[in-house]
């Protein structure tokens, strides 16, 4: 989940630097008892449980959870995306020991969250082991880190990633939609010399570029017994670090930081065409682009080889129980009814364009007809496809320092100083330099 | 002469006499002015900057990736990692130049419109008090934000300009920000200068008045050798809030792609301390803490021998 929050970014940056002078006294690193799945005894009388999540409208959906259970009553706060600020009070949160009881992370920083002894075990609370059945092998896989007796997460939402395509540009310039890197990037010759750009190319949407790495076919991370491999040089991640370095040094693409107003902006006024995102991108555009209504389509992502059809996620959130939460039992029922239920399901989709990850959700009405804003196409039925194809890839345990690196040396090769491939590099060094501060061995 | 002279004796023997008696109830009072001052201070100050110094001291150990992360005792070996880490170097040379460029020409600007409002060919003074002070009264936020949107170039109202001149590019980006410092902080500055121009005996100005001495020969002769002390004052808060650089950086990120998130020293703390790695971090803001110290105490000392010369 992303959107645009422009001032509640700002003010969460605020907020987390004042909380961060304040935060003391911290019961240092946690207890430091083994993870082995604690029992899961429920709370006697009435429980509040605080929830904090980026998904817009989950207020909503929590009232129907509200009014049918009087006992467990959840309290939401709507915060900005986790990398915009939200995993930083998570972290200043747990170091404190005042995190909320249930938190939204994504998949890529789970293990970040993990490293840092931040996530209650919710294996053994009642109806989450249940609930296995409902998510794909590799999606489970994620929030149980391949252990048995370990659940750290229960999945929400998935992000299979395609292109959207601005349908209305495209017919009128003559072009079709391209189905290979090697015809995106003759198109984006075409549209600049009619005055737009093919994309937005955003120093900060590192993990974006992390899933066309991975569709690619390249991995940053692989685990030997115990020891990390870091690989963010890889030939695969090369490859499409050139390719977007090549459009990018022939100012073929927009390059402004993403999910703000001035890149709503590029969008909302038909400079920009195109946007290679996850379905979660469909409310982005929607709420960020009001005026480009019904023009949009959306395809499947460009191939490497034609006839291929590898495709790759980008972002898809969790909702996570945190350490330190007096009631993971109460958590653990809300959270399997938030994200396996036929109600909530319905009402995140609603409410927030969440594609469920779970596969109750599959058959929803919502995610079979048409969608007006992009001209009646029935794009969840596109993402469903996508979703078969993505390329699974591995998330390191420094997640959310790998990105802010790496996005540092995007933001130079933007800026005209290096390469995106140098940024690679850089962030290759500094990612095994945080592994070895966090005394996690690495090759 | 010993008249007086036991006079003055009696006079102190009568001050100290009452003070045995008293002196309890006197420290009682100095107590009840001082606690609320030190109760905060100790909480806000003294116990987070020596929580910092611990943190940094320590260091993360744990089995296996997944293992419990325990702190342990680390020595300096977290300051070793700051004095290699080029980056953080980098970052206090780049507002380093900033401060360089930024303070001088702010307080410059505070110094003359101080002088302004305190000449007397001046009218509509209270509204141009008023007036130079209201920026620092914008929240620095809200205030980033606002140039932000001036800067940008396809937000701005001023497209002509930001179209065609790209303020928010990586060699730009610095006086762009250093531009909306010296907005904010330049009434703030003159407000301290001016109040200092106050303070100043109107007889010295009437006799130089009848020395013969022009309005600009008095700004020059008497106004600003008088104000010396306090713009060593607002220099001197000024080269701490440069290297302190925070929220306007913070806040262009939004707007920009140019500023790295370790572009200044503050900001590199924060963005190691989401990491998170609090020791490191720590440690970077002991650094920065005892640099700025030393920069503000040798600033000051280089200053005041000069005045003494």
């Amino acid at each position: 989940m992303k959107k645009s929050k422009f001032l509640s970014a700002a003010a969460v940056a605020v907020a987390a630097t004042i909380a961060l002078a304040g935060c003391s006294a911290g019961s240092g690193a946690g207890d430091s008892g083994s993870d082995t799945a604690a029992s899961c005894k429920a709370s006697t009388g009435k429980v509040t449980l605080n929830f904090t999540s980026w998904v817009p409208n989950m207020d909503k959906v929590v009232a129907l959870w509200n009014k049918e259970n009087p006992d467990i009553q959840v309290k939401v706060s709507i915060v900005a995306n986790g990398n915009s600020g939200t995993y930083k009070n998570f972290f200043n949160q747990l170091k404190a020991g005042n995190a909320p009881d249930i938190g939204q992370v994504e998949y890529d920083t789970l293990p970040a969250f993990r490293v840092q002894d931040g996530l209650a075990n919710i294996a053994s609370c009642s109806g989450v082991s249940d609930a296995k059945a409902d998510f794909s092998d590799g999606l489970w896989n994620q929030v149980t880190f391949g252990e048995a007796n370990s659940v750290y997460a229960i999945p929400q939402d998935s992000g299979p990633m395609a292109l959207y395509y601005r349908k209305d540009l495209f017919d009128k310039a003559g072009l079709s939609v391209p189905t290979t890197w090697a015809e995106y990037a003759a198109d984006a010759v075409k549209i600049k010399a009619l005055g737009g750009n093919i994309t937005n190319f955003a120093k900060g949407d590192v993990n974006q570029f992390a899933g066309l790495v991975s569709q690619a076919g390249g991995q940053w991370f692989s685990t030997d017994d115990g020891t990390w491999d870091v690989n963010l040089t890889s030939a695969e991640s090369t490859k499409v670090a050139d390719y977007w370095q090549d459009l990018i040094s022939k100012k073929l693409v927009n390059t402004l930081p993403s999910f703000t107003d001035e890149w709503n902006n590029a969008y909302n006024t038909g400079q920009d065409w195109t946007w290679v995102s996850a379905v979660w991108g469909a409310n982005t555009i929607s709420s960020g682009a009001p005026k480009t209504s019904g023009k949009w389509a959306v395809a499947q992502m460009p191939q490497w080889t034609e006839g291929d059809k590898a495709s790759a996620a980008w972002g898809g959130s969790s909702s996570v129980v945190f350490k330190g939460s007096k009631h993971p039992a109460e958590a653990s029922k809300f959270l399997v009814w938030l994200n396996t239920s036929k109600e909530a399901l319905t009402a995140l989709n609603k409410e927030a364009n969440l594609y469920p990850a779970s596969s109750t959700g599959a058959d929803l009405p919502a995610l079979t007809s048409g969608v007006e804003f992009y001209g009646n196409q029935a794009i969840y039925k596109d993402f469903a496809t996508a979703a078969e194809n993505i390329q699974p890839f591995t998330w390191g345990p420094t997640m959310t320092q790998t990105y802010s690196d790496v996005s540092d040396g995007f933001g130079s090769a933007i800026s005209g100083s290096g390469t995106l491939s140098d940024a690679l590099s850089s962030g290759q060094t500094k990612t095994i330099a945080a592994l070895k501060a966090q005394s996690i061995a690495v090759k | 002469m010993t008249v007086i002279t036991s006079r003055r004796r009696a006079a102190k023997a009568d001050a100290q006499g009452p003070k045995p008696k008293g002196g309890f109830r006197y420290r009682k009072a100095v107590a009840i002015f001082v606690v609320p001052f030190a109760v905060l201070f100790v909480a806000f100050y003294l116990v987070p900057i020596l929580y910092a110094v611990y943190q940094s001291l320590l260091k993360i150990q744990r089995q296996g990736t997944f293992g419990a992360p325990t702190q342990v005792f680390g020595g300096l070996s977290q300051y070793v990692l700051v004095f290699q880490d080029s980056v953080f170097w980098s970052s206090i040379l780049r507002v380093l130049a900033f401060g360089i460029v930024q303070v001088p020409v702010m307080l410059a600007l505070a110094l003359l419109f101080a002088l302004l409002l305190d000449s007397p060919l001046l009218r509509g003074k209270r509204f141009f008090r008023l007036a130079f002070f209201a920026p620092y009264a914008v929240p620095g936020v809200i205030a980033a934000i606002m140039w932000g949107y001036l800067y940008s170039p396809s937000l701005s109202p001023f497209k002509f300009v930001t179209g065609n001149v790209d303020l928010l590019g990586g060699g730009t980006i610095l006086w762009a920000i250093a531009n909306v410092v010296t907005w904010v902080y330049v009434g703030y500055n003159m407000l301290i200068i001016y109040s200092s121009l106050l303070a100043i005996p109107t007889e010295i100005y009437e006799a130089a008045r009848l020395d013969g001495a022009s309005q600009f020969r008095i700004a020059i002769a008497i106004k600003i050798p008088l104000v010396v002390p306090a713009i060593i004052l607002t220099a001197v808060f000024s080269v701490i809030g440069t290297l302190q650089l925070l929220t306007e950086p913070l806040v262009f990120r939004q707007f920009t792609s140019s500023i790295s998130s370790t572009f200044t020293p503050n900001m590199l703390v924060y963005s190691t301390s989401s990491v998170p790695n609090f020791n490191l971090a720590a440690a970077f803001s002991v650094v920065l803490a005892v640099a700025t110290f030393i920069l503000s105490i040798g600033f000051l000392r280089l200053t005041q021998r000069k005045a003494d010369q």
